[in-house]
This record gives structure tokens, sequence and C-alpha cells, in this order.
């Protein structure tokens, strides 16, 4: 972020924050069962379109990457895929005991327990699974992070990138996906 | 019913003498044959008793009398009857017959058992995987996988996980609120 | 002096049309939202939404043709704008509009979907193709129903000319709409399958092709396809304005007129589901077409 000489943000980048954290498009893809909560999130009961938080259908257009739950091997390689064709400045969400500890699946042969340790994340929301209420507050949680400016996972991802690598590589055993240079 | 049962456990060992037949408690007749006639016993159910709809391959691992059992869930729409077919086959270096030509769908479960049992199918050497992806380890469904101790080794803790203590009697501890009654049973001593 | 003017007076169409143009569509993001029983996002969302993606960092590179497809769009935006003669009377809002006339705006039109067209081929995303392939099918479809509506107004009025059409509505004291209302008919019919909303929205149908040529378009790029649209959707309102309600002769006339249209094809889309491609073409070329045809036979025999 750029600072000012008083050591503030300018006012460009007041402004800037402002839209970041009003609008967050959120990518449609889910896995494991969180993304049946994502639905009654953003329909008429809970309706999140009013924080600016829509979904969207490919990951170049999206801020927000849902983790929905439980992640196999198989589906970590296809997460790692679309979050690194996402565009700066971006999120990550976790949902749920299965991308904090592993959950109801803490001794899968087919499952991580720890998502931080694959890709940066910047909220967790706990529950099994959470329920809408809890996910807006995640949301809400999300924005007080970006006005703060401490929502900078993406840039983690970049400085660590090796130790991220190490340990994608760790569990993807056969690693033929392309290098995104951004 | 139990008479369609009868007479059908009575004409399928007139017919199929190789086959010991049965009827199960629970409904269903069960028929235990050789890997040898398996194919053949299929096709004769299939053609001459109408049991047209395969519903469903399953594997059972026999890990003490060091076995794998197939089988064949069959279905006639007719008399509305199930059909269990059981093989037994060798668990080291056994393999299993493809019914691909009776049954375009064994397919798909052919390869699931292939892939999860290390149980190969003669006649089915479909190369691609269905489920696990770049999997080198043990085949994960046999018994003697220890699924924790592969997924200790293979993925990350968080730390905090051990003492894995029950939630409710951590936060009545914590805030001296009591467990209601209604939760005794299930809390954790 | 009089060059600067005229200069500031295109900037001033440029941020008039933006500016309106988001506030509609934020307008009908609150009018969806409460047809579903929501409150729905602010008005102003959609200037968030833009000036986020303009912040964004864009490290995608496909190619030339992926870089000026969105250029294209805006370029297109721009310029049908321009061409078009914001208010009926006064100097300013006026632009270029002596020079243009109606056959020249029908080709201006294209040229947008055409750019964006390339650009989304470039990106050899399968949805893009698909996507763009529809698209223009759907052009193929309500162009026809909108050149015979507006061939019928160019025979009646014997003029390309906007001005003169506006003026000829002025002296004769009745609107095109009460004048031919074929013609309107078979124009906004065209104009639905113009907005891609709902049933005509095929080309981006979002649940099934991923947003369609947008679909690997993000960050700034999106951001000017944004901006685009929502001056592009203000130039074909004042189009239609101008060609069927009798222009307008101060800003506040023609936000009320333009918004009364547009009300038309969002209310539409928020209650209609989706034709599938053929049957949005064979649509158009059945309904708005028999429409289209009949506004010229009533031409021929009106006068």
């Amino acid at each position: 972020m750029e600072m000012n000489d008083k050591d503030t943000l300018t006012i460009v980048e007041h402004i800037k924050n402002f839209a970041r954290r009003h609008s967050l498009f959120v990518l449609a893809y889910g896995t494991g069962c969180g993304a049946i909560e994502v639905p009654p999130t953003m329909t008429s009961r809970y309706d999140a379109e009013r924080f600016g938080i829509v979904g969207r259908a490919t990951p170049r257009q999206a801020d927000v990457l849902l983790i929905t739950g439980y992640l196999s091997v198989k589906t970590l390689k296809r997460v790692i895929r679309t979050y690194e064709q996402m565009q700066n400045p971006k999120y990550v969400i976790g949902f749920g005991s299965c991308t904090i500890n592993g959950g109801m699946y803490w001794d899968s042969y087919n499952t991580i327990k720890v998502l931080d340790q694959y890709m940066p994340v910047d909220v967790y929301i706990n529950g099994c699974m959470p329920r809408p209420e809890s996910v807006i507050s995640g949301f809400i949680k999300l924005q007080q992070l970006i006005k703060a400016g401490k929502a900078d996972g993406w840039k983690k991802y970049q400085e660590n990138l090796d130790w991220y690598r190490t340990n994608q590589k760790k569990v993807i055993k056969n690693w033929n996906m392309p290098d995104y240079n951004w | 019913m139990s008479d369609n049962i009868q007479n059908l456990q009575k004409s399928l060992s007139e017919r199929l003498p190789q086959c010991s037949v049965k009827i199960r408690k629970h409904g269903g007749v069960e028929l235990n044959s050789s890997k040898e006639n398996l194919v053949g016993v299929l096709a004769h159910l299939r053609e001459h008793f109408g049991y047209r709809h395969l519903s469903h391959i399953s594997c059972v691992d026999w890990l003490e009398q060091n076995q794998f059992e197939l089988v064949y869930i069959l279905w006639n729409y007719e008399s509305r009857i199930q059909l269990f077919v059981k093989v037994r086959l060798a668990r080291e270096n056994g393999s299993g017959i493809s019914i691909r030509h009776l049954w375009p769908q064994a397919d798909t479960y052919e390869r699931e058992i292939a892939e999860m049992y290390g149980l190969p199918f003669d006649g089915n050497e479909n190369p691609r995987e269905l489920i696990l992806e770049d999997w080198d380890a043990m085949p994960p469904m046999r018994r003697d996988f220890d699924t924790r101790a592969y997924s200790k080794e293979a993925f990350y803790d968080r730390p905090g996980r051990e003492d894995a203590k029950d939630v409710r009697s951590v936060i009545s501890g914590r805030s001296g609120e009591e467990i209601p009654e209604i939760a005794i049973p299930y809390t954790r001593k | 002096m009089e060059t600067l003017k005229t200069i500031s007076g295109y900037f001033a169409t440029i941020g008039v049309a933006f500016t309106v143009g988001f506030l509609f569509m934020g307008f009908s993001r609150i009018l969806t939202a409460r047809v579903q029983n929501r409150v729905g996002p602010p008005i102003y969302q959609n200037l968030l939404d833009i000036i986020k993606l303009w912040s964004k960092e864009s490290a995608i590179n496909h190619g030339l043709m992926q870089h000026l497809g969105p250029a294209f769009a805006v370029t297109a935006s721009v310029t049908t704008l321009l061409f078009i003669p914001v208010l009926r009377i006064g100097n300013w809002f006026q632009n270029f509009s002596f020079e243009g006339d109606l056959i020249f705006l029908l080709y201006i039109m294209v040229f947008g979907q055409l750019g964006m067209a390339l650009g989304a081929g470039q990106t050899g995303n399968p949805n893009s193709a698909i996507g763009v392939s529809r698209g223009l099918s759907q052009v193929v479809g309500y162009e026809i129903p909108f050149v015979l509506a507006l061939t019928a107004l160019m025979v009646y009025h014997e003029t390309t000319s906007l001005h003169e059409i506006m003026a000829a509505q002025d002296s004769i004291g009745a609107w095109n709409i009460f004048v031919n209302p074929f013609a309107f008919v078979a124009a906004i019919i065209a104009f639905l399958g113009m907005t891609h909303y709902t049933p005509f929205d095929v080309p981006f149908a979002p649940a099934e092709l991923a947003s369609g040529p947008p679909s690997e378009f993000g960050g700034k790029y999106l951001g000017m396809m944004m901006t685009s649209g929502s001056i592009f959707a203000f130039a074909k309102l004042t189009l239609f304005v101008n060609l069927f309600l009798g222009g307008a002769s101060n800003l506040l006339e023609l936000l009320a007129k333009t918004l009364a249209l547009y009300l038309i094809p969002v209310i539409i889309g928020i209650v209609t589901p989706r034709y599938r491609t053929e049957q949005a073409i064979v649509f158009f070329w059945k309904w708005p077409t028999a429409f289209g045809i009949l506004s010229i036979l009533w031409v021929v025999w009106m006068r």
C-alpha cells in the first residue's frame, strides 16, 4: 500500500481500499459440504449482495476463493491451479473444521488436514458446517482485515512460494501444472 | 413370495449343479461359484433366469483367509428377487475375470476394485485411474492398510488436537456453566 | 476557446453517460433484489465494482488482440455516444451528431461486439468461443427487426438524420411511438436482445458458460468492459429516446424517458427464464420481424 509522508494512507488508497472491501467477487467453486451453505447466504434470506458479495464464474474475475470443506489431494491440485489464476489482490476463506484441522476426516488417507500449509488463508470460519450467519460474519471479518491492510495472504504466497511449493509437491506427486509468472 | 424364492432355489440348483445355492435370511438368494464357472453362470442367469440388471460389484477383503470375495449383485425385474453371486479369489497375485461383454457398466466397478483393492481383472486393462490420482502406496481399501498412519505421515497435523477433550466439559470447566442434563450421556468422561 | 468548449462538451457527455449508466445498473440490481425479497446492494455498487476492478493487478497475456478487445469495446461505446445527439436543443451534448446519421450508427454499434469477439477468441478459452458464437448469432437475430424498424422511420420522415427525425416529431406533435407503434414494438424487442438481459442472456449465461466471452478477462479488462457497458447502455437508451420518444430538451427529461425505457428490459428480464440460442433467433425472426414488416406496410399506407 502506498503511504504518504505522514505515514498514513493516501486518499487514492483509501478509495481503492473502500471499493475493495465493499465489492467482493466470490468464485463459485465448491468442495465438500460447505458448497450447500453458499446458496442460502446469497439468496433472499441472508442476502450477501447487500455487502457487495456476488458470485463470479471464473477465477480471472474473482477476488475471494472459498474453500468450502474438506479437500482431497486430487481437488487440492485443482484448487491451487485456480488460486494461481486469480488476479491480485486475492483472498482465501477456509470453511469449517475440515480446513482447520481435518475435522471428521482427520485420519483419512486422501484429504489434507491443515489448509494453510498449502495456501495462504486469510479467514477461517469454524463450524461443521458454518451456518450462513457465520459465513457472513467471516466476510465481515475479511472486510475488517482489508480495511486494516492485513489481508495480505497473496503477498505471503508470493514471498514464500518455495515453502508452499515444497508442501504442495509433498502431497501432489505428479506435478504437471503450468507456472504462472504473476 | 417365499414360494417364488424356493422355486428359484430349486431350479437354480438343478440347472447349476456346480454352484451351492441358499436362501439368505434377509431376502434374496445367494449363489457361490468358482472362478472358472463365473462368467458362464452369470451369462446363464442373464439369459435364462431374467437377471438382466447388474446392480453392483462389491469386494470383501477376507484378510484372515487370505482371500478376496467378489459379490455380483443382480436384479430380476419380473420376480423382484435379488441374487448375490459370490466368488472367492486369491488375495496375493489373484485376478478376477472381466464381465464387460455382459454388462458394460461393470467396467466402472472393476476399475474401482482394481484401484482400491489392487485386484486386477483379466480382460479389463483400462489403464485410467478412476478415483485416486497418482497413488503409489498400498491400495487403500485393503484391510492391512493403516489409514491413520498413512495420513499422519503424509499430511500435516495442527498442534493442539492430541488431547481431544470434550468440548462441553472444557467450556463448563472454563466458565462454570453446568452441563445440561440432556447432554450428560453424550459427554466424554 | 470554441475548441476547448467542444472538447469539454465531449468529456461532459461521457461523464454523464457513465454516471447515468452505472446508476441505472445499480437501480436494476436493487429492483431485482426487491422482487426476490432481498435488500440488495447500494445504488453505487457498480461504481465500487469498477473502481475495484481498475485497482486490481492484471497479469494475463494471451496475445495482442486480448488487450485490444476491451479497448475496442470502450472505443465503440464512446464513438456511438458521441455520434448521438443527447439533447434535442442547445449547444451542449451535441458532439458529432451533425456528421453522422442512423446508417453510420447501425455500423458502429456492432463494432464493439466484433472487437470483443476477436479479443475473446484470442484467449483460447472454449467458453469464450462458445459465448462469442452465441452472441454473434443473436446479433444476426435482432439486427433484422431493428433495421426494419429504423427503415420504417427513415422512410416515413424521409431522412437519416437523428436531428431531423426529432424535429419532425416535434412539428407533427406526436412521438414516433404513437405514429408508428409497430416499429416501436419491433425495435424494443430488438433492444431486449441488445441489452443481454434475460431471456436473451445466453451468450453470457453465467451458470453454464462461466460468463461467456469475458471469462478470461479479469481486473482492468473487466473494469474496461463494465465502463463501456455503462456508457453503451446510456447511448442506446438515448438513441431510442431520440427515435421514438421525441428526444429530450433537458437532462431531467432525458433521465425520466431513459429510465422509463430501461425499465422495460429490466422488468421483463426479472420474470423470464432464458432462451436458448436457436429459440432466440427463431423468436427474433418471427414476432419482431413480423412487426417490422408491418411497420413498413403501415408507413406505406400512411403516406
